[in-house]
C-alpha cells in the first residue's frame, strides 16, 4: 500500500530545534537511508508560509503522506490539519530539543531515530478511510422518567433532538414526585423548598419532540450508536425503534429496611424509613402510625445501613440533607416537638451547611454517636461520643431511619435472557471490576405499579459480553467519577443520576444535562463515523482479517466496551460504532490479525526496528518506552516544556492505550538489541485512570506472563517494567526513565545486541 | 459497648432549659467545637467543661447538669462567650443554671454556692459585706465542727489583718436607709416571682 505513496518530510528548525540538532544531517537521514521522496526544512513550520508549503505539496501531488518533524502531536493539531492527508507527527521539540543538551552527539542520534521511526510509521500506515455505513438515527432514548430522565429528555429536546422517554410506572416523576418538599437548591439555602417536579413533568409532556412511553420497558437493545435497535414492551404492545444514543436514568431504590432489624425496623410501626416519613408528611397532619398521636419526640438515625460493611459500604450523600429537611418540617408542624438527629459524621457540604444551621436555629438537636439498638418501645441506645457515654433515649414517639440509596443499575440475577453464553465467557466477568459485587436487589425493587414484563436488565443488551451495563463497585454503573462521569463501558449509552452514584434532585438535574450532551455527541460522532471519547474524531477502526483467526475469543472478552460480537460461525465481528479504538483487541490477538489502517502491530514493530542500535562497545544503551497517549505522553511533553533533562537513550513510541501493546513489540525490541522496555500506562483498578477503563489493567495482567518469555530468552526479568503514570507526573516520568537506565547499567547490555 | 452501663435521661430537659434559662434558646446552635472548654481558664477544675455540659443538657442529663461544679467553678471571665463561633452566651447560661441548681437544692455541698449565700446574706442585711460575718457564716455553713476547725485555722490570719487595720472590730458596717434597700429587693423578688425578665 505505502509502496507507491510519496512521503514528504517537513523539518522545523524553530522553537530551538535548529539549535539543538543539525537539520542537514536529519535531511540526509530522511531522504537517504529512510527513502522519503522529499524533505523540506522551514524555520517556523507552523506559520502561514510553512503550512502553505505543505498544502502546496499536497495539492501538487508531491506529498501523499506527510511527516511533520517539529513539535509534539499534542500541539498545533489544528495548524497541521490537511483534509485527507493526516500528518505523521515526529516530535523533535518536547522530546528532543527541550529535554536534551543542544549539539550533543546523543541528541542528534535521538532526533535521527525519531525521524526514522516516523518514516517507518508512514510506510506501514495509511490514512483511515472511514466507515462505509455509519448509523444515522438522531433520536435519543431516555430510560427512566424521574428527575434525571425528565431533565435529560427535556434538555435533549431543547437542543433539537427527538427523544423517546420510557418509564416503567404509569406516571412520570419517579421517587421525586413523592416528596412534598425538597432540599433547598436556591439561595438562601435555608428552608425546604416546594417540590417543582410538577412543572418539569408538564414541560416534558408539552414538548413536541418528546414521545413518552409509560408502563414500558426496554426488552432488548442491539446495534450501537447511531443505530441502536431497541425493542420496547409498552403496556403489552411491542414497539421497535432505531435510536441514536441512550441515556439511562433508572435512578435508585431505598435500601431494604427489613435488613435493619437491629434498628427496630419491623418491631414497631413507629420506626419508619425516611421514604416512609415522606409519605406521612405528604399526607398532611403528621401522626404516628401506631395510634395516630402527634409525635412530640422524634429521633432520626443517620447512616441506617449505610457506610456499614454489613449493609451498604458507601455514603448515599443525600440522607443528611433529607433528615434535616424532614426535621425542619416536623419542627414546623409540631412546634413543641423535640427533634434529634443522631449522626456519626454529618455531611453537609457546600450550601447544605446553611441548611444545617437553619435546623440548629430551629431547635433541632444534633447528637454525634453510634446507635446500637432501637427497642420495640422506641428506646434508642446510642453511644454518644461527645459525652463518652452510652445513653438510652426513652420516650420517643417516632424513630426515623435514614436509609441509603441503591442504584437501579442492573439485575444480574436475570441471567436466563442472556444470549446463549459460550462456556468460555462468563457474562459477568467482563462487567465487574475485580472484587466488585452486585448487591442483591431489595424485595421492594418491583414498585407497586410495575406493569412491564419482569426482565431484570435495564437495556437487555444483545451484546456478546452480556445484557448488563458494566458495574464498577457497589452496584453502580461503571463510569469515571471525575474524568468521564457519564460514559459507561457501553459506547453511546450514558448514565446520569443516582444510577451512577448517589445524588439529590438538584445534582441529578445537572447530571442529566451532562448526559444529554454526551448522547448528542455520540449521535453526531456516529453519523460522522468517528470514534467517541477519548479518541473523538478518529476515523480508524479495527479490521480483522479472519483467515488466521482461530476463534479464540480473546478480543471479544478483552474489549473493555463490549464492541465485539460473534457471527453465526463464531468469528469476531466489530460493531464499529461501539468501538472506542483503544486497540486492546489488537494487543490481545495472539495471531495478530487485528489492525487499524493507521495503527498496527506491524507498524509499531517497524518503528521499533527503524531505530539504529549501537553495538555494546559504544556504551550507548537503548530503551524502548511504550507510552500511553492519554497520560504518559502529556507527562513527558510537560517534562520537555519545563526543560527537564532525561536520558537520551530512550526511544518513545506513543501507544493508544497500554491495552494495545502487543507482546511482539517487546520481543522485537529485545531481539533488535534494545536493552530494556518500559511500559507507561494509566492507573488500573477500581480507582482507574485508564481512559479505556480496562486497557491498562489487562496489559499489566498480560505483562505478568512476560517474565516467563524473558526467562526462555535467557534475559533478566528487570528488562521489562510497567509503570502507572498520571498526567501530572511530569517530574516522575523522566525519573522513571533515568532510573531504568541505571538498572540497565547494573545488569549490563542486552546480550542479543549485534545479532 | 460491651459492659458499659446505659443511663436513661430526660428528653424534655433540653426543651425546658431552652425555654427557661436566659440565652439557652441558642443551645441548639452549639456545634460541639470545644472552643469554650479550650478557652476556659478554670476548665481543668470542672467536672465537665462548658462544651460537654451543653451536650449533657441536650442529652437530657438533668441531675448531672444541675449538680455539676461547672456552674460554681466558672469565674465568669466570659472567655467562652467571647470566643464561641456560634454566638452562644455560655457564661449567662451557666449562671442561669446555677440559679436553678440552688432553687432545686442541687447546690448544697458546693463551697461556691455556700459562699454566695453568705455573701448575699450580708449584702441583703447590711447593704455591705462584712468580712468577719461572711467568712464565719461560710465556714459554719459546712457544719459546726468544720466551722470551728476552719475558724481556728484562720485565726492567726484574722489577727494579723486586724493589726494591719484590714479588718475591724465592733458592729458591722451598714449603709444608710437600709429600708430602701429592702424595698428594692422585695420588688425584685416580686418581679422574679412573676416570671418576667430583667428590665421589666
Ligand atoms: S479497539 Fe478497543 S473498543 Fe474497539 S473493538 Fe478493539 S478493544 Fe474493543
Ligand atoms: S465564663 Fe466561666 S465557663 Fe466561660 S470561660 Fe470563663 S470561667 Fe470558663
Ligand atoms: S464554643 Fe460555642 S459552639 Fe463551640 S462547643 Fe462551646 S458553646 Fe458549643
Amino acid at each position: 500500500m505505502a509502496e507507491a505513496a510519496k512521503t514528504a518530510v517537513y523539518l522545523c528548525a524553530g522553537c530551538g530545534i535548529g539549535e539543538a540538532v543539525s537539520i542537514e544531517a536529519l535531511e540526509a537521514v530522511a531522504t537517504g537511508e529512510s527513502k522519503a521522496s522529499s524533505c523540506r526544512r522551514h524555520d517556523h513550520l507552523c506559520d502561514d508560509a510553512g503550512v502553505a508549503t505543505i498544502q502546496a505539496d499536497i495539492d501538487s501531488g508531491a506529498a501523499e503522506r506527510i511527516v511533520i518533524a517539529a513539535c509534539s502531536e499534542r500541539v498545533n493539531a489544528d495548524r497541521f490539519r490537511f483534509d485527507g492527508t493526516p500528518p505523521i507527527r515526529c516530535d523533535l521539540r518536547e522530546r528532543v530539543a527541550w529535554s536534551q543538551p543542544p549539539g550533543a552527539e546523543d541528541t542528534q542520534m535521538l532526533a535521527a531515530d525519531y525521524v526514522r521511526m516516523a518514516l517507518a510509521e508512514a510506510e506501514k500506515s495509511a490514512p483511515p478511510s472511514g466507515q462505509a455505513d455509519p448509523g444515522t438515527s438522531k433520536t435519543i432514548l431516555v430510560v427512566g422518567g424521574g428527575v434525571s430522565g425528565l431533565t435529560a429528555a427535556l434538555e435533549s429536546a431543547r437542543a433539537g433532538y427527538q427523544v423517546m422517554l420510557v418509564e416503567r410506572a404509569s406516571d412520570l416523576g419517579g421517587h421525586g414526585a413523592k416528596w412534598s418538599k425538597r432540599m433547598p437548591h436556591r439561595p438562601p439555602y435555608r428552608l425546604p423548598q416546594d417540590n417543582d417536579i410538577g412543572a418539569l413533568i408538564a414541560a416534558v409532556t408539552a414538548e413536541p419532540r418528546i414521545t413518552v412511553h409509560t408502563r414500558s420497558r426496554v426488552v432488548s437493545t442491539a446495534g450501537g450508536p447511531g443505530r441502536f435497535l431497541v425493542t420496547l414492551d409498552s403496556g403489552g404492545t411491542t414497539i421497535e425503534e432505531t435510536l441514536g444514543a441512550i441515556v439511562v436514568a433508572t435512578g435508585w431504590r431505598p435500601y431494604d429496611a427489613t435488613k435493619l432489624g437491629h434498628l427496630g425496623y419491623g418491631a414497631s410501626p413507629d420506626v419508619v424509613t425516611g421514604v416512609e416519613l415522606e409519605t406521612m408528611l405528604g399526607a398532611g397532619e403528621l401522626a404516628c402510625k401506631s395510634d395516630g398521636r402527634r409525635p412530640a419526640a422524634v429521633a432520626f438515625i443517620q447512616c441506617a445501613g449505610s457506610r456499614d460493611p454489613d449493609h451498604l459500604p458507601y455514603c448515599s450523600s443525600i440522607c443528611c440533607g433529607v433528615s434535616i429537611k424532614q426535621a425542619l418540617m416536623i419542627r414546623e408542624r409540631v412546634p413543641d416537638s423535640s427533634v434529634y438527629i443522631i449522626h456519626d459524621e454529618l455531611r453537609t457540604p457546600g450550601t447544605a451547611e446553611a441548611f444545617y444551621r437553619a435546623a440548629q436555629a430551629a431547635g433541632v438537636i444534633f447528637m454525634k454517636g453510634k446507635v446500637s439498638a432501637v427497642g420495640a418501645d422506641l428506646t434508642v441506645t446510642v453511644e454518644d461520643v461527645l459525652l463518652g457515654e452510652t445513653v438510652a433515649m426513652a420516650g420517643l414517639d417516632l424513630v426515623v431511619l435514614a436509609t441509603g440509596m441503591m442504584p437501579n443499575a442492573t439485575a444480574p440475577e436475570a441471567e436466563a435472557i442472556a444470549p446463549q453464553p459460550a462456556p468460555d465467557i462468563d457474562p459477568l466477568a467482563p462487567i465487574l471490576a475485580a472484587g466488585a459485587t452486585v448487591p442483591e436487589p431489595g424485595s421492594e425493587d418491583a414498585s407497586e405499579d410495575d406493569s412491564g414484563p419482569e426482565i431484570g436488565s435495564i437495556l437487555n443488551l444483545q451484546y456478546r459480553q452480556g445484557p448488563h451495563l458494566p458495574i464498577l463497585a457497589d452496584g453502580f454503573a461503571d463510569s469515571h467519577f471525575l474524568c468521564f462521569p457519564y460514559e459507561t463501558r457501553r459506547s453511546g449509552i450514558y448514565t446520569c443520576g443516582p444510577v451512577r452514584r448517589p445524588m439529590d434532585m438538584a445534582e441529578s438535574a445537572t447530571d442529566a444535562t451532562g448526559a444529554a450532551l454526551k448522547a448528542i455527541q455520540a449521535i453526531e460522532a456516529a453519523a460522522a463515523g468517528t470514534a467517541l471519547h477519548p479518541r473523538g474524531g478518529d476515523l480508524s477502526f479495527p479490521r480483522i482479517n479472519l483467515d488466521p483467526c482461530t476463534k479464540c475469543r480473546r478480543c471479544t472478552v478483552e474489549c473493555p466496551f463490549g464492541a465485539i460480537d460473534e457471527s453465526d460461525d463464531d468469528y469476531p465481528v466489530v460493531e464499529v460504532a461501539r468501538c472506542r479504538r483503544c486497540g486492546t483487541c489488537m494487543g490481545a490477538c495472539p495471531v495478530r490479525t487485528i489492525s487499524f489502517e493507521n495503527y498496527s502491530v506491524e507498524m509499531v514493530s517497524a518503528m521499533i526496528k527503524a531505530v539504529e542500535v549501537p553495538d555494546e562497545f559504544a556504551e550507548k544503551p537503548r530503551v524502548l518506552v511504550l507510552a500511553c497517549r492519554n497520560d504518559a505522553i502529556p507527562a513527558l511533553d510537560m517534562a520537555g516544556i519545563s526543560g527537564t533533562r532525561y536520558s537520551p537513550f530512550a526511544r518513545v513510541v506513543p501507544v493508544r492505550c497500554l491495552g494495545s501493546v502487543s507482546a511482539l513489540w517487546i520481543s522485537d525490541a529485545l531481539s533488535t538489541g534494545y536493552d530494556g522496555v518500559i511500559l507507561m500506562g494509566c492507573k488500573a483498578g477500581d480507582d482507574y485512570q485508564c481512559h479505556f477503563v480496562k486497557g491498562s489493567a489487562i496489559t499489566q495482567e498480560r505483562m505478568g506472563k512476560i517474565a516467563e518469555t524473558l526467562k526462555s530468552m535467557m534475559l533478566e526479568e528487570e528488562r521489562v517494567v510497567t509503570h502507572e503514570v498520571a498526567i501530572a507526573d511530569a517530574r516522575r516520568a523522566p525519573e522513571l526513565i533515568d532510573s531504568f537506565l541505571d538498572t540497565i547499567a547494573e545488569i549490563g547490555p542486552n546480550p542479543f545486541k549485534g545479532f | 459497648m460491651a459492659g458499659a452501663e446505659t443511663a436513661t435521661y430526660d428528653l424534655g430537659f433540653a426543651k425546658w432549659v431552652a425555654g427557661n434559662i436566659s440565652g439557652a434558646d441558642k443551645l441548639s446552635m452549639c456545634m460541639q467545637c470545644g472552643m469554650c472548654s479550650g478557652s476556659c481558664p478554670i476548665g481543668t477544675q470542672m467536672d465537665h467543661g462548658p462544651r460537654k455540659l451543653i451536650m449533657m443538657i441536650r442529652a437530657g442529663m438533668r441531675d448531672a447538669v444541675l449538680s455539676a461544679n461547672t456552674l460554681w467553678n466558672c469565674t465568669q471571665c466570659y472567655n467562652c462567650t467571647v470566643r464561641c463561633p456560634r454566638g452562644i452566651p455560655v457564661t449567662e447560661i451557666l449562671q442561669g443554671l446555677a440559679t436553678v441548681a440552688v432553687a432545686e437544692g442541687h447546690a448544697g455541698g458546693e463551697p461556691t454556692a455556700r459562699f454566695s449565700e453568705a455573701f448575699w446574706w450580708s449584702l441583703a442585711k447590711f447593704g455591705r459585706t462584712d468580712e468577719r460575718l461572711v467568712t464565719s457564716r461560710f465556714y459554719f455553713s459546712a457544719g459546726l465542727a468544720e466551722g470551728v476547725r476552719k475558724s481556728r485555722e484562720n485565726l492567726a490570719i484574722a489577727l494579723r489583718m486586724i493589726k494591719a487595720r484590714r479588718m475591724h472590730l465592733g458592729a458591722p458596717h451598714k449603709i444608710k436607709r437600709r429600708k430602701n434597700l429592702q424595698a428594692i429587693l422585695a420588688k425584685a423578688r416580686e418581679i422574679e416571682a412573676r416570671g418576667a425578665g430583667e428590665g421589666d
